[in-house]
């Protein structure tokens, strides 16, 4: 059975549909990315998901539970960290992490090897006793984690566990993602760094509060951005306007100083190209994949998704 | 580890919040600090006990009765000579001034009067603008006519019309307004000091955004009230000792009842207080505004529809009606009835009824408002 089985769910807040009947499976010890820009529907989704906002139409049935029937049961079954890394600042890190197992109905000796082995597997021994407001972002981070993963649940939902963290500490936290992947726990993970989604062995996009592509990062490169992908250099808007008319153009979107320009795989570069043009081959990236689908009218996403 | 265990949860968060008092000094502070601050200020600074009280001597008869009498008024300093007018029309001109409140009249023939059996008369005339005042210094006088043996026919001036008192003051003989005072001073310092300690407690998790983690874990609404609850009950119940102790001390409040039925209203006085700073928080969401409310809506009330200063009784009826849900009022009642009156369960059950109706009611109500999901 998967981990999270998802139907026709939806929130609405007034007029607004905040998530759009939206449908999804995930399978156990997956590592399961969600990307959106913000506003497109990925906290509400995850918040329906670890029972903390009754969804407005549909189901999802998370770690056996269902999340419109018992969300109480999801709660058990679950850890979640919010966006916010929700940590009490004035508390030391094993203040929190006593709490929150406390707070899971863990106490006594149990509770405290398991906070042992948690500092231990998120390298935190050295700050137990410092004040949590103190740390940097990726340090509390992964304290954060850690107490979300107290009670050894089946499925941990991590919304933007990254936001405003350093490169090192983003790194290092993946490596802790990987790790509980490979011993069986479900990951769920909300962010907007197309660099990161690329860890995610399977990838949903929300745009406007629907689910306008899931498949694998690779899969979603060659459906989204098909054909080969070059930057250019273009020397100003009239060289932009020239080569925009040119047959065989798939994709023309602007990327740091150049164009990352898309041929059909029947267009010859050679030809295409002009010979003041500086062409590099480049490999699509999930960022491309994001804008096309932005771009794209919700219409034709649903025959692509 | 085993998981699902309510008792577990509420410890927890019972534990939290003690550390989070035991890092930040300004809670303890707030419970402990403000309340022993204000027991002084409010015992030695409000106070309704006059002395010296300016008294206006109109001495027609000149004789020894005369100065006897003058002295009993003036030797135990509860009078002072502030004039000496000839005539009795000059004692409204002094009350105008302000120059004396009581004026005692002499009549001529007063020296000649004592020594008959039926004994002399003298007048006493009273500023009534200051009707506490006037009621003070009649006791007084009466008192002290009464062991100098001379009849008192006493006149209240500016005020009501004269009234014959025979006063007899049980439980507070000295008619000291501390002992009266302590009591609602009590109430209303637990009153303003708890109810913002919970006002801050659910409103800090809103606007720090940890109430959404809280709400992914089992933990459930009743877990959350008890387990914010608890700690500080235990805080509101030092904070109640200090101050009852530090009347007793400084203040010499009596304790004649029962300790027992004491603490039984103290803690469901507090309750209630905690009860209502939860709900406010739980409402609001906010801790400013949490914390706005709870002043306006403990110190006002307790201070002036409880009983503290103005008796209930006087109160025009909306008002009577209103201190009806007013847990101070109960809660003074009960206090002065143990500690002044010695009362039992027999005379104060109604009152441990009430604070019971109020701690149970603010409680349901915050359970109940308190939803648990986002939105």
């Amino acid at each position: 059975m998967n981990a999270i089985e998802v139907t026709g769910l939806s929130r609405h807040f007034g007029g607004f549909k905040a998530v759009d009947d939206v449908s999804f499976h995930v399978g156990r010890g997956e590592i399961f990315g969600y990307l959106g820009a913000n506003g497109a529907g990925k906290s509400t989704t995850i918040r329906m998901l670890c029972g903390l906002l009754t969804p407005s139409a549909g189901d999802a049935v998370v770690a056996g539970h269902s999340i419109a029937r018992a969300p109480e049961a999801v709660k058990t079954a679950i850890g979640y960290m919010s966006q916010r890394f929700s940590l009490y600042l004035d508390l030391t890190v094993e203040d929190n992490l006593r709490f929150f197992g406390g707070a899971y109905g863990g106490s006594g000796r149990a509770l405290a090897v398991r906070i042992d082995e948690m500092l231990e597997r998120t390298e935190l021994g050295d700050h137990r006793r410092d004040v949590t407001g103190a740390l940097p972002g990726g340090i509390r981070q992964r304290v954060a984690l850690a107490s979300s993963l107290l009670h050894r649940p089946e499925i941990v939902f991590l919304d933007e566990p990254t936001a405003g963290v350093d490169p090192t500490s983003r790194r290092a936290f993946w490596r802790l993602i990987r790790t509980l992947a490979q011993a069986g726990t479900t990951v769920f993970v909300t962010t907007h760094y197309m660099d990161e989604a690329e860890y995610c062995a399977r990838i949903g996009l929300m745009v406007g509060g629907r689910l306008v592509a899931l498949d694998t990062p690779a899969a979603l490169k060659s459906t989204w951005v098909p054909g080969r992908m070059f930057n250019v250099r273009l020397p100003g808007q009239a060289a932009v306007d020239r080569l925009a008319a040119r047959p065989g153009l798939l994709g023309l979107e602007a990327f740091g100083l150049g164009y990352h320009v898309r041929l059909a795989s029947g267009a010859d570069p050679r030809t295409f190209f002009r010979p003041d043009e500086v062409v590099e081959t480049v490999e699509a990236t999930l960022e491309d994949v994001f804008l096309a689908a932005v771009a794209t009218p919700p219409a034709a996403c649903a025959t692509k998704g | 580890m085993r998981f699902g265990r309510p008792l577990q949860r509420v410890l927890a968060l019972a534990a939290k919040e003690t550390t989070h008092v035991r890092r930040d000094p300004r809670t303890l502070y707030m419970a402990l600090g403000v309340p022993a601050m204000m027991i002084l200020l409010f015992g030695f600074g409000v106070s309704f006990d006059r002395d010296a009280l300016p008294l206006a001597i109109v001495d027609q008869d000149h004789g020894e009765a005369s100065r006897r009498l003058e002295r009993a008024f003036v030797g135990g300093g509860e009078f002072v000579v502030a004039a000496r007018p000839g005539d009795p029309k000059d004692v409204d001109g002094l009350f105008r001034k302000g120059a004396a409140s009581a004026a005692l009249v002499i009549p001529v023939g007063f020296a000649r009067d004592s020594a008959r059996p039926g004994g002399a008369n003298v007048q006493l005339l009273l500023d009534g603008a200051d009707a506490n005042g006037a009621n003070l210094a009649l006791g007084k006088a009466d008192a002290l006519a009464q062991a100098a043996g001379v009849g008192l026919e006493h006149r209240e001036v500016r005020g009501s019309p004269p009234v014959e008192a025979r006063i007899w003051t049980r439980f507070n003989p000295s008619n000291r307004s501390a002992l009266f005072l302590v009591p609602g001073l009590v109430a209303l310092i637990l009153s303003m000091v708890t109810v913002m300690l919970t006002a801050l407690t659910v409103a800090r998790e809103w606007e720090r955004g940890s109430m959404e983690q809280l709400f992914a874990t089992p933990v459930g609404r009743s877990e959350i009230i008890l387990g914010k609850l608890l700690p500080y009950l235990a805080l509101g119940v030092v904070q109640l000792l200090l101050v009852l102790v530090a009347g007793s001390y400084v203040f010499d409040v009596p304790m004649r009842g029962s300790i027992g039925l004491l603490a039984m209203m103290s803690v469901l006085f507090l309750l209630g207080m905690l009860g209502q700073g939860l709900l406010l928080s739980i409402v609001t969401r906010n801790q400013m505004v949490a914390t706005q409310i709870g002043t306006m809506s403990t110190m006002l009330p307790s201070m002036l529809l409880s009983g503290f200063m103005y008796p209930v009784e006087n109160m025009p009826i909306v008002l009577r009606a209103v201190s009806a849900v007013i847990p101070a009022r109960y809660f003074i009642d009960g206090l002065r009835g143990v500690l002044l009156k010695g009362n039992g369960l027999a005379q104060l059950w109604p009152q441990v009824v009430a604070l019971t109706i109020f701690a149970a009611a603010m409680l349901v109500a915050s359970t109940a408002a308190f939803k648990r999901r986002l939105a």
